[in-house]
């Protein structure tokens, strides 16, 4: 997995602040191609916010983001995105196919409709998260682990090479949740990078191979078994953390 | 007897009026549904009285009372009043909808100021001018529907061809901007057309009111459909409907504005699609519960 120099992602000295408060001091983060790496911190760690900034959605104060060398913006094509679940309203008039296609749309561009092309991708998509069952099923009907694997499909659409996750396994259902880790394994497996927000310090060593722990600043980065560790993880909660293997 | 004089009601200048405010409430309800599912049903209400002011200027400034001048200047200010919303919103702590209160109520008082101003002048031309706050249908004009049915038909045209985009902009901006779509240009562009939509029925409805105007046909179109496409198309033939039926009722006595009647149309619209649209409908949802309960209790009296 080591081979070449080039990094996946490549996060140098990020500083994010809304209004005067910072919610990231001075991050740097490497992410080899080919991990699965997950993102753990506790609640306003900045999380979302990293993962919002290496997808160029909240302007940075300081530092730099690169994906493969280059900057986001010319890397779009080979970066799929899964939002947080709540971010959307469920109740929007359109089914699971179409939002499903909606991961076809950078692809197509202005204009352009998604055909049958589209529409085949999106059925194979569906298929992988066992959801081809319910492609004309109003998405205000479903429950919360079929809405994440709806977002999860539209992900797969995209056909990315980095995948950035925020969360994809909050208040899912355990057979939705062995269905994504399964996912998730299947994407390193075609070698690629698979980045994750986590909340469960539980399944850390089970799911991922690299994990991140973020408290404002990065605490430690690299393979879990190196730095999953009990005093890294007491900085990182600030000695909260009534856990351990 | 009695019908013969309704059919006599039915004149040319009636017609004309009834397409007017056909075509713009088609306008209103189709893009209005976009506002709706946004959450931004309050917006249109800003736009419409920020627009008050514009046509005072634009009197002022040009002396005439050509509407394409005063829709001109309705837009501007309407158009800079939800830009001077968007921009206290991003650059300042103040809240949406207290950038929303702030923005409307010192727009409008401005307008009303201009407006008692330009009557005090004495301005022989000034007349028709108040039409404009509560709305007079019955002074349009033929070269008036014109102008609602080309802009309007611009404005819709523009919706359809960005389809793809603005759907994705109101469903998961983050998304969209993750892929390369500037939301931001989007937004301002679904706001413009908003903007047209409202200035284009100030006339006939009236700043007052003109937000009913997005809001009722998209809120009644949504309660019949779970699909984007047909809620717009729902919404402009109710937006349609209560255009037609307000301006035909207003007209039938003298001195009734236009405005609200034509909202209250579409109230009905709404009342009647809350109660009785299937799946949302409150009288089948009440229906369906006590089919379920006799079911259950049947289900349970067995053991």
């Amino acid at each position: 997995m080591q081979g070449a120099e080039q990094k996946a992602i490549q996060v140098t000295d990020l500083t994010v602040a809304y209004q005067d408060k910072p919610v990231l001091w001075d991050i740097d983060l490497d992410v080899p191609p080919g991990v699965l790496l997950s993102i753990v911190g506790p609640n306003g760690a900045g999380k979302t916010t990293l993962i919002k900034a290496i997808l160029g959605l909240v302007r940075p104060a300081a530092g730099n983001v690169l994906i493969y060398d280059k900057p986001y913006e010319a890397q779009r094509g080979i970066v799929g995105y899964v939002p947080q679940r709540g971010s959307v309203d469920w109740d929007f008039p359109t089914n699971v196919l179409d939002v499903v296609m909606m991961g076809r749309y950078g692809a197509l561009g202005w204009i352009r409709r998604p055909r049958k092309k589209e529409r085949e991708l999106a059925m194979q998509a569906l298929e992988k998260v066992g959801m081809e069952a319910y492609t004309t099923r109003q998405i205000s009907q479903l429950s919360g682990g079929q809405q994440q694997r709806v977002f999860l499909a539209r992900a797969l659409v995209q056909d990315a090479t980095v995948y950035l996750m925020d969360e994809p396994f909050q208040g899912v259902d355990a057979t939705t949740e062995r269905a994504i880790v399964t996912l998730l394994q299947e994407l390193r497996a075609d070698g690629k990078t698979v980045v994750v927000v986590h909340h469960d310090l539980q399944t850390v060593t089970d799911y991922f191979d690299w994990v991140m722990l973020l408290n404002i600043r990065r605490i430690a980065s690299g393979p879990v078994d190196e730095i999953f560790t009990s005093d890294n993880l007491r900085e990182t909660y600030g000695g909260r953390v009534a856990f351990m293997k | 007897m009695e019908n013969l004089s309704i059919l006599t009601h039915l004149d040319y200048t009636l017609m004309i009026v009834a397409i007017g405010a056909a075509l713009l409430g088609a306008v209103s309800g189709a893009l209005g549904s976009y506002a709706v599912l946004r959450r931004q049903s309050l917006l249109g209400d800003a736009i419409s009285h920020a627009a008050l002011p514009g046509i005072a200027i634009a009197f002022l400034l040009t002396g005439s009372k050509t509407p394409l001048i005063l829709v001109l200047g309705a837009a501007i200010a309407g158009w800079l009043g939800t830009l001077l919303i968007l921009s206290i919103v991003r650059l300042t702590r103040i809240k949406y909808d207290s950038a929303l209160g702030i923005v409307l109520s010192t727009f409008f008082g401005f307008g009303l100021v201009l407006h008692t101003l330009i009557q005090r002048t004495g301005n022989a031309n000034q007349a028709g001018l108040d039409t404009f706050l509560f709305g007079q249908a019955a002074t349009m004009l033929a070269r008036d529907v014109l102008t609602i049915g080309i802009l309007g038909g611009i404005a819709l045209t523009v919706m359809l061809v960005f389809w793809k985009e603005l759907k994705l902009l109101v469903f998961d901006e983050g998304f969209a901007a993750s892929i390369g779509f500037p939301i931001r240009t989007l937004d301002i562009l679904l706001t413009s057309l908003l903007v047209v939509a409202i200035v284009l029925g100030l006339q006939a409805v009236g700043a007052v009111l003109m937000s009913a105007m997005l809001v009722a046909p998209a809120v009644a179109a949504r309660q019949w459909t779970d699909r984007l496409r047909l809620m717009v198309f729902l919404a402009a033939c109710f937006g349609a409907l209560a255009g037609v039926s307000g301006t035909i009722i207003s007209s039938t006595a003298s001195r009734i504005p236009t405005g609200p009647t034509i909202v209250l149309c579409a109230t009905v619209v709404v009342g009647l699609s809350i109660a009785f649209a299937p799946n949302r409908g409150l009288v089948w949802d009440r229906i369906r519960q006590q089919r379920n309960r006799r079911n259950l209790k049947m289900e349970t009296s067995r053991y």
